[in-house]
């Protein structure tokens, strides 16, 4: 089957439009996101990448238009989604462990009077495991090299059961081999199934790992395949776009 | 040897003391904790001199009333959380500058207040504490503080720490940030308030911040900090309600010395977080 038919895509946009104040971040953008694909949300500084998985999560009203994730309308998926927040937003010398990290993952299926069961801690092991935490579950996260740090935040997106996950520069701070780590990391949840979803700076970063692309410049400038999305013309438009839009 | 450490709590005042202190320093550790973990420990100074214009208020108003005066210190570390949240969400101001710019009006509105008071003597052990002041309203106030904080914090222990460590996650899985924030907030001032008494304004924040900065440098799980912290609390209000009765010094200056006394060891010779292990770490790498 075609991944672009209507039933494959896991996130649509719907003519959404977003503002701060009076001032606009993301006007009229209409697209959708196939399930199972690497897709990465590019653009200039201002241009909305952050806006836009703001408003998948349902922290900003949107102004006009909708999202849809599968059938629903994005407030009622909320466990399908996880959020990775960007390595520097984290408190890296928080008495922590890796594994009571992971754990947070199960937190918003349990009432507070409920200790998680053998099923949650089954999880949260799987979680570790899949991604190669499991030696160093019990470390504090400044014990670990920034491509474990990263990883950590993965895991716990996994021992949610989410399925669709959406990242806020994920590469930023990261070296070649934990790059390439993440990459291959992202590629087999694509293979699983798993929809990432992940706002980048980065045009050659993200041609290389990213099989789709949302380019935006407050406006959506192109979406779709990668390399149908990044061309000259396309890049050009974006920029220009934001240059006019931040110009005194 | 006993006779220094027990005699002193054959008296019912020094019992009414410790048991005001041990109570505080079970929610002071606790609440410390997250202060600190969230980098709102000035945010807790200025709410413990907000109090002051509150105090000065009920006093004019309604003379000497101890309960009176407890309610308006409430009233007023109230109003400066409040207020201080609400500045930094409808207007510019972030909540830092916010919570700094009122608490400073507030206190500058307090001693404004206390100038106009017929006699300023009976206000100072609201400013530094006395251990030999605490009456069964006292350790009522200080249980039922004490009380609410632990039941909080056995309630909504992850919430609690999901906000603390990552609110953006907790915001993102449906937690609700604000009632906790405001909920640390509001127990802290009530627990100001209880520690009024035995502590006073100033030195009642001490309780909060040195156990809890002091297990920071110890631990590296939550739930250990948190336990290290009212341990450390505990010992250092005990210790030092018997350094104020040996010595003849306030109590609240006594506990509060003990406590920065487990800081700076802390401080220096914690093994892995310590000045002391750090550089010798580096020595070592040279």
């Amino acid at each position: 089957m075609n991944p672009d038919e209507p039933e494959h895509n896991i996130l649509r946009f719907r003519d959404v439009t977003l503002r701060y104040g009076r001032q606009t971040a993301l006007e009229s953008v209409t697209t959708d996101i196939p399930c199972g694909s690497l897709t990465a949300i590019l653009g200039p500084n201002g241009a909305g990448k952050s806006t836009l998985l703001r408003a998948i999560l349902g922290w900003m009203p949107l102004a006009r238009g909708e999202i849809r994730i599968g059938d629903a309308h994005a407030e009622h998926a909320l466990p399908r989604l996880a959020y990775v927040p960007q390595r520097h937003a984290v408190d890296w010398d928080f008495p922590i462990t890796v594994r009571a990290v992971v754990e947070q993952g199960r937190y918003p299926a349990l009432k507070f009077w409920q200790r998680p069961a053998a099923e949650d801690r089954a999880r949260v092991d799987r979680a570790l495991a899949e991604l190669d935490l499991t030696a160093v579950g019990e470390r504090q996260i400044r014990q670990l090299s920034g491509g474990q740090q990263q990883r950590v935040f993965l895991a716990r997106a996994l021992a949610q059961g989410a399925d669709i996950f959406l990242l806020d520069e994920p590469f930023a701070g990261l070296d070649l081999f934990a790059t390439e780590e993440l990459t291959h990391i992202f590629r087999s949840w694509g293979r699983q199934g798993r929809t990432v979803l992940a706002a980048v700076h980065d045009l050659h970063l993200a041609r290389r790992v990213f099989s789709r692309a949302v380019l935006l410049a407050t406006t959506l400038v192109a979406a779709g395949p990668i390399e149908a999305v990044l061309t000259e013309a396309n890049i050009d438009r974006a920029f220009r776009a934001a240059h006019c839009v931040h110009a005194p | 040897m006993s006779h220094l450490f027990l005699d002193p709590f054959g008296y019912a005042f020094m019992r009414h003391g410790l048991i005001s202190a041990l109570l505080l320093s079970l929610s002071g550790g606790l609440l410390g904790c997250i202060l600190v973990l969230r980098r709102l420990a000035l945010m807790g100074d200025a709410l413990s001199h907000s109090l002051l214009p509150g105090i000065a208020v009920v006093w004019l108003l309604f003379g000497a009333s101890t309960t009176a005066l407890f309610a308006g210190a409430l009233v007023a570390g109230l109003l400066t959380a409040l207020g201080s949240a609400l500045l930094s969400r409808l207007t510019r101001v972030k909540e830092d500058a916010a919570f700094g710019s009122l608490f400073i009006i507030f206190f500058g509105a307090g001693v404004a207040l206390l100038s106009r008071l017929p006699t300023r003597l009976n206000l100072s052990h609201f400013l530094f504490g006395s251990v030999l002041g605490v009456s069964v309203a006292d350790l009522q106030l200080a249980a039922a503080a004490s009380g609410l904080t632990l039941l909080a914090f056995l309630v909504g222990y992850r919430g609690i720490l999901l906000e603390t460590f990552d609110p953006v996650f907790n915001r993102a899985t449906g937690g609700c940030g604000s009632v906790v924030h405001f909920g640390v907030l509001a127990l802290t001032v009530l627990n100001l308030v209880a520690a009024l008494q035995t502590m006073g304004v100033v030195l009642g924040l001490g309780l909060f911040l040195l156990p809890a900065v002091s297990a920071y440098l110890w631990c590296d799980h939550f739930a250990r900090m948190l336990v290290l912290a009212v341990a450390v609390a505990m010992v250092c209000s005990w210790a030092g309600i018997l350094l104020s009765y040996h010595a003849g010094v306030a109590s609240g200056a006594a506990i509060v010395l003990c406590l920065g006394a487990v800081f700076i060891f802390s401080a220096l010779f914690s093994p892995r977080h310590g000045a002391a292990g750090r550089l010798l770490g580096r020595w070592r790498e040279q």
